[in-house]
């Protein structure tokens, strides 16, 4: 806010009660490192050759390589994912929400129980509307990690017709898990 | 009941769902605030939906509002009664983001009282199991054996439980003088109390009829239910993170990873029982092996991981705990979200349940070995 906007008067005394956005203070932010392990390196290999051009953006740390791919995309990745014999991700070992504010990132944690691979797909949601494909036609899994996301950060699962709430009670409002939700100024009755 | 179009049994049906029966939120065979709704045909079994929640406190939430030294003590009130394990998950999580490995003696403590509190555990478990299926006796062994475990962690880390004992990059102090005597002294007597349960259970006819057979899950079946721990093994599939991806010192430990033959309830009693043994096992080499040294690494007194991500995950007593935390270079988490066991092995529920009979479903669910505080977060 500029100088000029600043409003005066009582008005002001009212806005300065208001949080500002507290400026970083501390050491200056560091950003990882991401480095593959000698089978992370592998499992990256074989991820990029299965989604060829789908993988918009690639990384990883340790163990865990991801691939970035675009929610149209998302689908036929996550079937290859599993399906692909280079790949053979049989189980779903985690599906989680991050709020970016800017955008909703949906992290699909995959894993190989026979071969003792894993990795993540990433995809970027529009913060507004985020909707994604249900993947509980390819894991039993996502029924229950979908109706969590859906419950605390309003994604919604096109094809996934229960999205019931599983964590928070029936007719609550609001999405806990987003950013935008306060942690101490909610009150429940 | 929607959800549940697949067939349920071969048994014949009338295909009318005589009675939807409600079990929970408060039933003492839930082991805490669960709550399912059966839909029954006859004494068949045709349908279940869960309701679970009742618990939930908004865990991962509090976590991004906590430092990092803070948020242990969150892992430790997930599942509540194998705390330690919960710690180190999210310790490691945060070590492999900052770069920080934990001195060797850190780490050879951790795995000890990680694998004691294995065994306390399933010792709670096969002693509720057994009060579940009807055996009244075996969990006045099994309390009496897992208190011991109870004591030794009272006396290193200060509590019996919610022990806030691990830290990122070590553990909080070093164990004290008498250590390596009082676990010899645990183990010895745990040995003991977990062969007398064995005789006095596994093998019993009517324990026998109430669990082989009951609850059946295929291994495709569980892996695509996401099922981790004993319910994974005991169909079958000899998926173990400590053999899959050995982290602290698992890899310097011979141990075995007993897996079932049918995927039904007995099959998952006999693997958690096996896992007592192996644990023993893996606690004496442990302490054999344990050097002398830090406990702590050096660095920083405040946590503050460099911008990033990390995904960790470890064996807990009930499956593969996972840990996804986002750092955004701060002291506080921007993201923790917790993989949590209980709760991929109760999607499997659906499956195990059908066609059994109602008076098998406190089994089956039995046979699962919960944890609410987990499952609801």
């Amino acid at each position: 806010m500029s100088e000029q906007e600043r409003p005066s008067g009582e008005e002001s005394a009212a806005q300065a009660e208001q949080p500002a956005p507290r400026p970083h203070r501390g050491p200056p932010i560091e950003t990882a490192d991401e480095t593959l392990s000698e089978r992370g390196e592998a499992t990256a290999k074989r991820l990029a050759a299965a989604l060829g051009a789908d993988a918009v953006a690639a990384g990883g740390r340790g163990e865990t390589p991801w691939a970035r791919v675009e929610p149209s995309a998302l689908e036929r990745t996550l079937r290859r994912c599993r399906d692909d014999d280079a790949l053979r991700f049989d189980m779903l070992h985690c599906l989680l929400a991050v709020d970016y504010v800017e955008r909703i990132e949906l992290d699909y944690v995959l894993a190989s129980v026979a071969h003792n691979r894993k990795a993540i797909i990433k995809v970027d949601l529009p913060p507004d509307a985020p909707s994604a494909p249900t993947a509980t036609h390819l894991w039993q899994a996502a029924a229950w990690y979908e109706r969590e996301a859906h419950d605390l950060f309003g994604v919604v699962f096109d094809g996934n017709d229960d999205l019931a709430p599983l964590l928070l009670f029936e007719g609550f409002e609001g999405r806990p898990g987003l950013k935008s939700f306060p942690l101490h100024e909610y009150e429940e009755y | 009941m929607e959800g549940t179009a697949a067939p349920m049994s071969a048994e014949p049906q009338t295909g009318v769902v005589d009675m939807m029966l409600n079990m929970g939120p408060q039933h003492p065979a839930t082991h805490g605030v669960f709550r399912m709704v059966l839909s029954i045909d006859g004494e068949r079994v045709v349908g279940v939906r869960p309701h679970i929640g009742y618990l939930h406190r908004g865990s991962e939430k509090l976590s991004e509002h906590e430092s990092y030294g803070q948020v242990i003590t969150l892992f430790d009130r997930l599942d509540y009664v194998s705390n330690l394990n919960n710690e180190l998950v999210f310790a490691r999580a945060a070590e492999e983001l900052m770069g920080v490995e934990a001195p060797e003696r850190a780490q050879y403590i951790r795995t000890i009282l990680c694998e004691l509190n294995r065994v306390a555990s399933h010792l709670l478990f096969i002693g509720t199991y057994a009060l579940d299926v009807g055996a009244m006796t075996p969990v006045m062994y099994t309390f009496r054996e897992r208190e011991r475990v109870q004591n030794l962690f009272e006396h290193v880390t200060g509590a019996r439980m919610m022990h806030n004992y691990f830290r990122i990059g070590g553990v909080k102090e070093d164990v004290p003088g008498d250590f390596a005597e009082r676990v010899r002294s645990v183990v010895r007597h745990l040995r003991e109390g977990v062969e007398e349960t064995d005789r006095l259970l596994t093998f019993n006819e009517v324990y026998l009829a109430r669990t082989r057979g009951v609850g059946v899950i295929s291994a495709a079946d569980a892996v695509s239910c996401g099922l981790t721990g004993p319910c994974l093994r005991g169909s079958g599939v000899a998926y173990d993170v400590r053999k899959a991806y050995p982290y602290e010192v698992y890899d310097r430990l011979e141990f075995d990873v007993p897996v079932g033959e049918f995927g039904d309830c007995w099959d998952r009693y006999w693997v958690r029982l096996q896992e007592c043994y192996e644990s023993l096992r893996m606690t004496e080499q442990a302490l054999e092996q344990m050097p002398d040294g830090l406990v702590m690494a050096p660095g920083r007194r405040i946590a503050r991981p460099p911008k990033g991500e990390a995904y960790a995950h470890a064996e807990n007593p009930r499956g593969d705990i996972g840990v996804f935390l986002v750092s955004d270079g701060t002291d506080k988490p921007y993201r923790v979200k917790v993989r949590p066991p209980s709760f991929c092995n109760l999607v499997g529920l659906e499956r195990m349940m059908d066609g059994a009979y109602v008076a098998d479903a406190v089994a089956i669910l039995g046979s699962l070995d919960i944890v609410l505080g987990e499952v609801d977060r």
